[in-house]
């Protein structure tokens, strides 16, 4: 790390970027709720431009991160506490495929991974990033080099094949962190493993990082991430109230610096103000659908180029959707992490995520949170990319309507690749799901 | 140039299965891709593989399955729905991937089939902390089949089953690598080496020696060698084209057959023993292989087999092949290895065009 590079580093990110942010932020909030968004829904929430902020100074701190510190790239569900702590910038790709999506590139950058001979058929994340990394193509002006690698498999096995390719390319070194699916319940011997490769990864890490481990900071940052994933359950659960304050779709918007930024001091701060500007939505009946009638769950990932139309076209018929369990599962295992024990809590805690858990978990914490938020059906997003959240949601959908009279409807689809999705279709299978909700 | 085809006497998958049952074994069906043989021996318990099985009509599986998931699950579901596996006692299900993950995972949750379902979870590393948890899985294995069987096989017991599968692999890898030698077909050859997915050790040793011992003195020939790679050389009908098409499978990495070449683990303790044999089997990226790993084991089969070229038969929809493909079909071509990609569905029969370009690949290379 030279000093010019320190120097245009701290230029960049410290002074103007941060300048430049912050009054961008300004504006938005003076201009206040003057968006595009439909009569049927309620203005963003005040803290939208704040998210946005923290985004883009997160991918603009990304863009310099090669001239000062040291970055690993990491898989969403990934335990990153002990990086955070080594003082890594942590960038998540699927986090990146996801704004690719929102901002519509996905498919042209898609496309440069397909021209390098990788199939359709595989996880469109996975062609997002390895497309962004063979041509440089990004919304986010220049994603930082990877001195390291880390892959868990808490979320799919696709994770490690993409890293691998990552791995293979970059010549980096890739530290895997293999967690045994968890069919029913959590082995002794499985929790064991994680823990053991969790201690293992320390010492790889640490020498990518030239630096030692400090406990207190593993701590401290594991503190930190908790509180976080606390205040953001906190958020999602007051959607028990009537009207609903916020939507999924707001929750899909919002969520991104619990994934990124977890173990951060400002995110706990961020999450602080969310979740005061919910409640005064709250306190004052203000609902994310102005009218709401009909209150619906959401499974899976979200389909990252049709938020505004799913939502406008759910607004009008007075339909919100106000829970999903894509949103859920970065709040649920609030209650395992403890900072006092970093690895052990670290081991139990990344075992259990949703997506690591059996199709028969996944349909209980559905009728779970239907019963809880009041819910009246669910759209089960059947993610082509995605196998391992779509494969049983034939049977989860079928059970939902017949073992809690839930109608259910499986909407074909893809979370980032937008040719797998047919606006024609899905709006004639919406339509006749809203007659059957009677709206 | 075709071999001496002397069809060779294999005895039939459902007469095993029947023997084996009529003295009072039970049978477990086991999918794709990695298990411990020897574990299921010493409780008395034939495992038979189910890879897909292929030309059925897996139209059942609609009802559980969406359309984007592999042939192979689709099938062994539409096989269990249709009764298929009702002569196994259990069912085993390794952890290979997400789309096996998810079939087990439905399996246990919702269709809960008349008998037991029993996933394995296989680690991706070979460090050794891989080992000591698969070793812990299997010891984990072993207490739910001791419930299900209230047998407890002695340590001794267990050993001398690990010793006969060892057995069973050595010869299962001298009939690969003698391959040439051996006065059969490459439909047959491929029968001979398939029929380890579900004939007991003892009686898969046999069938090796007696190919074996007419091993030699047949013409070399001079067909064109090419390397295998995929999950399942299905339809096997392929293995025909390939033969008249003046093809011969030099060497393999097919998921059911050079993949799993294991060479026998060291141990003297049996469940560290079978762990040990898997995960330092060849490279294979259900096991979590790097790219590299695998790229030089299919050059080093390429150059030790003689193959000209390699033809990567994959299923559509598998991600763990699709990963590695382009990377490892570039480093092929670097090293002057010719490829070629082949996408089938188990359930359908070869499409024209892609025999077609299966000839024009070997015509190139020949
Ligand atoms: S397969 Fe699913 S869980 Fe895995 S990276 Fe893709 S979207 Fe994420
Ligand atoms: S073909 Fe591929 S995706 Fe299908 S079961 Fe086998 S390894 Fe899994």
């Amino acid at each position: 790390m030279s000093i010019g590079g320190l120097v245009s580093y701290h230029w960049n990110v410290n002074v103007f970027g941060k300048v430049a942010l912050r009054g961008r932020r300004w504006r938005a909030e003076l201009r206040g709720n003057r968006s595009r968004r439909s009569s049927d829904l309620a203005p963003p929430l005040r803290i939208t431009p704040r998210t946005k902020e923290l985004i883009f100074s997160h991918y603009l701190q990304g863009r310099y991160a090669n001239l000062r510190r040291k970055v690993a790239w990491v898989t969403s569900g990934a335990p990153v506490e002990f990086l955070r702590a080594l003082d890594f910038f942590v960038l998540y790709p699927e986090n990146h495929a996801a704004v690719c999506g929102t901002t519509r590139v996905a498919e042209e950058i898609c496309g440069e991974a397909e021209k390098a001979g990788y199939s359709r058929d595989i996880c469109s994340y996975a062609r997002t990033d390895i497309g962004s990394v063979l041509s440089g193509r990004t919304p986010a002006g220049r994603l930082p080099r990877p001195d390291l690698l880390v892959a868990c498999t808490n979320i799919c096995q696709t994770v490690l094949f993409w890293y691998q390719v990552l791995a293979d390319r970059l010549k980096v070194p890739l530290i895997l962190i293999d967690t045994p699916f968890i069919y029913s319940e959590a082995q002794e011997h499985a929790i064991e493993y994680v823990r053991r490769q969790l201690e293992e990864s320390v010492p790889v890490a640490e020498q990518v990082a030239k630096q030692s481990l400090d406990e207190r900071r593993l701590r401290d940052v594991t503190r930190h991430s908790r509180d976080a994933v606390e205040l953001w359950m906190q958020i999602l659960d007051r959607a028990v109230h009537r009207p609903a304050p916020i939507s999924a779709f707001d929750q899909f918007i919002h969520m991104a610096p619990v994934v990124e930024m977890r173990g951060e001091a400002y995110t706990v701060d961020f999450y602080s103000r969310m979740l005061k500007e919910v409640d005064d939505r709250v306190a004052g009946g203000v609902g994310a659908v102005r009218n709401e009638k009909k209150r619906l769950l959401w499974d899976n990932l979200p389909i990252w180029y049709r938020l505004r139309y799913l939502a406008e076209l759910l607004g009008r018929r007075g339909v919100a959707l106000i829970a999903s369990t894509y949103t859920n599962a970065w709040g649920e295992l609030a209650p395992m992490i403890d900072p006092e024990r970093p690895f052990e809590s670290a081991a139990r805690t990344y075992l259990h995520p949703i997506l690591n858990r059996g199709t028969g978990h996944k349909l209980a914490t559905m009728k779970r949170l239907a019963e809880r938020y009041g819910i009246d059906g669910v759209i089960l997003h059947s993610d082509r990319s995605c196998k391992p959240y779509s494969i049983g949601q034939v049977d989860q959908c079928a059970r939902l309507a017949r073992e809690c009279g839930l109608p259910s409807l499986l909407l074909e689809a893809d979370h980032s690749d937008p040719r797998a999705f047919s606006e024609e279709q899905a709006a004639n299978r919406l339509g006749a799901y809203l007659e059957l909700l009677g709206v | 140039m075709s071999t001496p085809n002397d069809a060779v006497s294999i005895p039939r998958r459902a007469e095993v299965i029947r023997e084996f049952k009529g003295r009072g074994g039970r049978v477990a069906a086991v999918l794709p891709i990695h298990y411990p043989r020897a574990l299921f021996r010493a409780f008395d318990i034939l495992p038979v593989e189910v890879w897909g099985p292929p030309k059925i009509d897996a139209s059942s599986a609609a009802t559980h399955l969406q359309p984007y998931i592999c042939s192979i699950a689709r099938n062994a579901l539409a096989f269990v729905l249709g009764g298929g596996l009702d002569v196994a006692d259990l069912i085993i299900v390794p952890h290979t991937c997400d789309s096996l993950q998810g079939l087990a995972s439905v399996l246990i949750d919702f269709i809960t089939p008349a008998r037991p379902v029993y996933p394995i979870y296989l680690p991706r590393g070979n460090r050794p902390s891989d080992l000591t948890f698969l070793a812990s899985e299997l010891r984990s294995l072993s207490n739910r089949l001791e419930q299900l069987t209230a047998y407890t096989p002695s340590e001794t017991r267990l050993m001398e089953c690990i010793e006969q599968e060892e057995a069973a692999d050595r010869w299962l890898a001298d009939l690969h690598q003698r391959r040439t030698e051996l006065p059969l077909s490459q439909y047959d050859l491929y029968r001979v080496l398939r029929s380890r997915e579900f004939l007991p050790a003892d009686r898969l040793c046999a069938l090796a020696e007696t190919i074996i011992a007419r091993a030699g003195g047949y013409p070399r020939r001079d067909d064109i060698p090419v390397l295998m790679s995929g999950i399942v050389p299905e339809p096997m009908e392929m293995l025909r084209s390939l033969e008249k098409m003046g093809g011969r499978v030099a060497s393999d990495d097919f998921a059911c057959c050079g993949r799993r070449l294991y060479p026998a683990g060291r141990s003297s303790e049996p469940f560290v023993r079978m762990a040990e044999s898997i995960i330092q089997g060849p490279p294979d990226p259900m096991r979590g292989c790097s790219i590299q790993d695998r790229l030089a084991h299919l050059a080093r089969l390429a150059g030790t087999s003689g193959a000209r070229g390699v033809v990567f038969y994959t299923i559509k929809f598998c991600e763990p092949e699709l990963f590695q493909l382009p990377a490892l079909r570039t480093g092929l071509q670097e090293i002057g290895v010719r490829t070629l990609n082949l996408e089938v569905d188990l359930s359908d029969p070869l499409s024209q065009s892609a025999l077609t370009r299966l000839e024009a690949f070997l015509e190139m290379i020949g």
